[in-house]
């Protein structure tokens, strides 16, 4: 059959194009230290994804023109691979290992989201490859003995359950009723677990908890039941998406409550598309610019706020504060293990205990940065309808006080 | 014959050495593997059959999470495992980590089977575009459920048990490679004896002419659910294969993922050439290698170089790469063009 010639020729052409494609980068090129990075730049997690990738460029651009990396005497600088990963697991684990397999990277930055750190961390973790990660909080990836991943971020536990402690305390210390609509992946299920933890410490009563589907568009069936039940508080997480539908279906229901806690906020940039509307709703946030830490690279939050704005055209949510901050712990790693060796790299990670300007850094031994709270901002709006982030808890950085209960649509 | 016999020794040498010929391609060949086979089973209704399936996927994710949900429950309580997304650790030794991947793949590839039985039973009766709509609904509706079912981790995903330490780097990836491996070539032998029997002629008679076929006393039910059952049962295989390579299963991203799995399977049997036994081999090489491409030469826009992929295919190649080489050079499929046959029938024009 004349057919197998066709397919013979074909599976040889396969093989020289295999061939050929063997590409080998370094670790180390020159003077250039490559981190590989799988990046949400479509799907889902997109919006945060290049928050991220703009957190690691401005982080690389700043170290780079700022004397690069400095190890064994000499200076180098940092680049980085980076791949698409969609939003989705099963692409992220595929490219880690094709970054270290394919690309020779020995040194990972983390992607966006926990649920693609939780499918990228057990490949790094395999290859002994350093991965300093910003964005996947979920707790559950730091109770599994990983030694090489190292996150500068705080649990995601840890996001909301100040929210539920603040209404305790505003009812005098009795418990809360509350509700909670959470979507239905790694990070938000995590937050959840907090806040249900929360919930049990403080002797409040949870009266609705509805997981949402992923994507999410519409929660009209959950406020319909808040509206319903009348909760002291309703907690709110599904990344940037759920943010923006909460606020805009809450307006549109008028769906008064006397405490709306969220997460991603910031990210969302929910102050400049809801304006008004987003009014009094609390949010979780890793950093925020008016925090006083400070660095030599990017000195404090207010100027790399200017900065970023300057360089990106949008004020930086902490998804790209705590992503340029990884990059200042790398550094800080590689300059005193003075050695590319990546257990040498590892050790020193582990015993990083610095300031940046995004907060203090210093890992538990499961990977966690235990030196760095969270705070809780409220989105606070003048008459001219211009809205700002204000910090209210902690009280060591609140600049505004909480405002409580939010006054009703009829009101407002 | 003999012509054949090479070809296939060939493949098989080439399928062996690979990932050692090209130690750092691993993964990517594996999941060329698994693509082949979602290709070539999806090729079995949708080609040969003519029943557009969109619901294959279901089958897939199902043995994906029957596979670690065995590998993990038979060592350890399962609800602990996924418990606050996986916050317990639990070390599988080599000897459960494998006897738990064998028990729990033949577990992912036996019950897709009885539920491809059971749904194909009350609906394999639409036809058309009834059957395909129907079938988009069962994956999606499957990655709901899934993710709201706690004990394989809901909407936090279900880590499966790491890869045991056995000495080398390499070892997970050439177990994973040559698990993939040999499932494609139980897949294709599988496929190709059934292609050689008269079971295909009966699900091309359905495909062409369902009534005709029903009429010439054909009990075009059984066959059609039987040839789903056999898709659902190498599908279930490839989907726990592709759980342990993945390590992370997301109830609609990874494991019920109609929006990518579901959709590519169509995509590379239609652009390989549907009803042919090379067709859907060849659509998803192509296909695994212009993917990868686009995903390294593209970054950010691949999806958008593979949609004019797909409008290229749709336009130029309708009947695929195997029907336009058909076409081209009928002589090389066996096929003998009377030329006497065929001026006649121009001149006659």
């Amino acid at each position: 059959m004349r057919l197998n010639k066709i397919i013979l020729s074909f599976v040889s052409a396969l093989v020289i194009l295999f061939s050929t494609s063997v590409a080998s980068f370094a670790k180390v090129v020159g003077d250039k230290i490559i981190l590989g990075a799988a990046i949400s730049l479509t799907g889902k997690y997109s919006s945060n994804g290049v928050h991220t990738q703009n957190g690691y460029n401005m982080a690389v651009d700043r170290i780079n023109s700022m004397g690069g990396v400095k190890v064994g005497g000499k200076t180098y600088k940092f680049d980085i691979i980076y791949y698409d990963d969609e939003s989705n697991p099963k692409r992220a684990a595929q490219l880690a290992e094709r970054l270290i397999s394919q690309d020779g990277v020995e040194f990972m930055l983390g992607p966006y989201s926990s649920g693609l750190t939780k499918a990228i961390a057990p490949v790094t973790e395999k290859y002994g490859v350093p991965m300093v990660e910003a964005n996947g909080a979920s707790r559950s990836l730091f109770t599994k003995g990983y030694k090489y991943l190292f996150a500068v971020l705080a649990p995601a536990n840890l996001y909301l359950d100040v929210a539920i402690d603040l209404a305790v305390e505003k009812n005098n210390g009795k418990g809360v009723t509350v509700a909670m609509a959470f979507e239905q992946d790694a990070f938000s299920q995590d937050v959840r677990l907090g806040v249900l933890d929360a919930i049990k410490r403080t002797g409040s009563k949870k009266v609705i908890d509805d997981k949402l589907p992923k994507e999410l568009n519409d929660m009209a069936a959950t406020l319909v039941k808040v509206k319903q039940m009348k909760p002291d508080v309703l907690v709110v997480s599904g990344h940037t998406k759920g943010a923006l539908t909460a606020i805009r279906q809450i307006s549109e229901m008028k769906v008064d409550v006397p405490m709306l806690a969220m997460t991603h906020c910031d990210a969302a940039k929910l102050s400049k598309q809801h304006g008004k509307n987003s009014q009094y709703a609390l949010c979780a946030s890793q950093w925020h610019k008016t925090l006083t830490y400070k660095d030599d690279f990017f000195k404090d939050g207010m100027t790399y706020d200017a900065d970023f704005t300057k360089e990106f055209g949008y004020a930086p949510p902490y998804q790209a504060a705590e992503s340029s901050a990884a990059l200042l712990v790398f550094k800080d790693a590689f300059e005193r293990a003075n050695s590319f060796d990546q257990k040498k790299v590892r050790d020193a990670l582990a015993a990083t205990n610095m300031q940046t300007f995004y907060g203090n850094i210093k890992f538990a031994p499961g990977g966690q940065n235990v030196d760095k709270p969270m705070v809780l901002f409220q989105v606070m709006c003048d008459d001219s309808g211009k809205c700002e982030n204000k910090v209210v808890a902690p009280t060591k950085w609140a600049s505004a006080k909480l405002i409580h209960p939010i006054p009703s649509w009829s009101k407002r | 014959m003999k012509n054949n016999s090479i070809l296939y020794i060939g493949i098989l040498i080439f399928g062996i050495a690979a990932p050692f010929v090209f130690p750092a391609f691993k993964v990517q060949l594996s999941i060329l593997c698994v693509l082949i086979v979602l290709a070539t089973t999806w090729n079995i209704q949708g080609g040969e059959m003519g029943y557009n399936s969109f619901g294959n996927i279901l089958f897939y994710g199902l043995g994906m999470y029957l596979c670690a949900s065995v590998q993990v429950g038979m060592f350890f309580p399962l609800a602990e495992w996924t418990e606050s997304g996986g916050e317990k650790t639990f070390v599988h030794t080599p000897a459960q980590f494998f006897q738990g991947m064998a028990v729990g793949l033949l577990v992912a590839a036996l019950v897709p089977t009885i539920v491809a039985g059971l749904i194909g039973y009350s609906i394999l009766g639409l036809r058309g575009h009834y059957f395909a709509i129907c079938t988009l609904g069962l994956g999606v509706a499957a990655g709901e459920i899934s993710g709201g079912i706690e004990i394989i981790g809901a909407g936090q995903g279900f880590t499966t048990p790491p890869f045991p330490d056995v000495g080398s780097l390499d070892a997970r990836g050439e177990f994973f490679y040559f698990l993939s491996f040999f499932t494609l070539v139980l897949t294709f032998i599988a496929v190709r004896s059934i292609y050689s029997t008269r079971f295909k002629l009966i699900l091309n008679a359905i495909r062409d002419n369902e009534d005709k076929a029903e009429a010439m006393g054909i009990e075009t039910m059984k066959y059609k659910i039987i040839g789903w059952m056999i898709s659902a049962f190498f599908c279930g295989l490839a989907g726990g294969i592709m759980g342990g390579l993945v390590g992370y299963i997301d109830s609609t991203d990874v494991a019920f993922d109609g929006r990518e799995m579901g959709v590519f399977m169509v995509l590379m049997a239609i652009l390989g050439g549907k009803g042919t036994l090379w067709g859907p081999i060849i659509g998803a090489t192509v296909f695994h290698i212009f993917k990868e491409g686009f995903w390294t030469f593209f970054l950010g826009w691949q999806y958008v170089a593979l949609g004019v992929l797909i409008v290229v295919i749709v336009i130029y190649f309708p009947e695929g790469i195997m029907g336009w080489l058909r076409e081209k050079y009928p002589e090389r499929f066996g096929e003998v063009v009377d030329e006497k046959d065929r001026k006649a029938q121009v001149e006659l024009k």
